[in-house]
């Protein structure tokens, strides 16, 4: 057998041995890239993945609830970011709740910057920012015959529609107070509330290979100089038959 | 995974989370309260232009997602109407008020810029293409805006607060 048909077969043999070592691995690459690729137009960055051991593996603590505030018929608790509204998840990067109120057709959640006004079904009618509150930051939320009170730095106001406020006095304002939670209620919201990885950071480390770690780019490496291996002995396996069939 | 990589994935992982909690207040260029007084002299008291299911059907596909909230505060007088409006340029929130008189924009600034790129957006050089701008067919602008390299999706969020100020106004004077 001539040297030249040693070599190809030596090659063909790698190459295929090379391309199927590292299928899974192509795999993740170009599908992550494709992803990320279109990752506005699928809105990865606003999505979030929330499990125990992805925290754990990315060495975030996960904070665990340890109040809960709690109206008529609203129940509201919070951590990592996120609050559990009735029991179902309300948004990422939240600040901590400083109480919750309910009137009569709308309840209000304060955080110390930003009231959230809902519809009893849990719809959100409007975050009223900084600029529209009467003072910052909230330092506490009540109600007081169908007005909700707040008590911020700059005194205490009240308003029955969270636009328009007033000065207001504390009297008869019942505030929203927080309770503890017992540990099994805290193991029970827990899981709900686990700190979450943004899809678009999570593929992002995926592709770069520092999901693995210190060593993940390394293998990523790797893998690029096994494609360019790949292209290579698959460029010589599919020209040079050819070539030699031209001389003939 | 050994400890070492993982302390530093959890390092580079707690950075980035400091620099996004830093960042969520982001820089204000101006209190929207100053900018709403600036604009009438004074601070009127605001007026809600409230999102039926037909209006927010109409705000999301100008802005090509629901609404966040139901009801839209807004400040006017006889000619002119001021909306602060937030829309999410790649990950954080730009806040920017709009001015419209007589269904046309007169000027817009951007108050709270969130984002660590694309600060470029705030610039009068940028900003004065929405000047006279008003909605054609489609609830489209009625002029092309340049982009701006490295922020084009802040610019895109713009666009989409400007048509959206535009439809409030259009919508709130009916």
């Amino acid at each position: 057998m001539s040297p030249r048909l040693l070599l190809l077969r030596l090659l063909r043999r790698w190459h295929a041995r090379i391309g199927f070592a590292a299928l899974l691995f192509f795999l993740i690459l170009a599908v992550t890239g494709l992803a990320l690729n279109h990752g506005q137009s699928l809105g990865l960055d606003g999505r979030f993945v929330h499990a125990e051991w992805l925290a754990r593996w990315y060495g975030i603590k996960s904070e665990p609830p340890r109040r809960v505030f709690r109206s008529g018929h609203h129940v509201l608790t919070a951590a990592n970011g996120r609050w559990l509204l009735d029991g179902k998840i309300s948004g990422e990067k939240l600040p901590q709740a400083v109480g919750l109120v309910e009137l009569a057709d709308v309840f209000v959640v304060a955080s110390d910057t930003a009231l959230h006004v809902y519809r009893e079904n849990g719809e959100l009618i409007e975050k009223v920012g900084p600029g529209a509150l009467p003072g910052a930051p909230v330092r506490a939320i009540g109600s007081n015959a169908r007005r909700i009170v707040l008590r911020t730095a700059s005194g205490v106001f009240a308003s029955a529609d969270a636009l328009s406020w007033r000065p207001a006095s504390e009297r008869s304002v019942r505030w929203s107070v927080p309770a503890e939670l017992s540990i099994s209620e805290q193991q029970a919201y827990e899981e709900a509330l686990a700190p979450g990885i943004s899809v678009e950071q999570l593929l992002l480390d995926l592709h770069s290979g520092r999901f693995a770690g210190r060593y993940g780019p390394l293998a990523v490496d790797l893998l690029a100089l096994l494609l360019v291996t790949l292209s290579l002995t698959g460029a010589w396996l599919f020209l040079v038959p050819r070539m030699h069939r031209g001389r003939h | 995974m050994n400890r070492r990589p993982r302390r530093s994935l959890a390092l580079l992982t707690l950075a980035l989370g400091a620099a996004a909690a830093g960042l969520v207040r982001g820089e204000i260029y101006q209190a929207p309260d100053a900018f709403v007084a600036e604009v009438f002299g004074s601070r009127p008291a605001p007026k809600v232009l409230w999102l039926t299911q037909d209006l927010q059907a109409q705000a999301a596909a100008i802005l090509g997602h629901s609404p966040a909230q139901l009801r839209q505060r807004y400040w006017s007088d006889s000619r002119k109407s001021v909306w602060i409006l937030e829309e999410i340029g790649k990950e954080e929130l730009i806040t920017a008020g709009f001015v419209v008189v007589d269904g046309r924009i007169d000027h817009v600034r951007v108050l709270v810029y969130r984002e660590s790129r694309g600060q470029e957006v705030r610039t009068p050089s940028f900003l004065k293409q929405f000047k006279d701008a008003k909605l054609a067919l489609g609830d489209r602008l009625d002029r092309e805006i340049d982009g701006i390299a490295g922020a084009t999706l802040s610019v895109a969020a713009m666009e989409r607060m400007a048509r959206l100020a535009l439809f409030f106004d259009r919508t709130s004077r009916k």
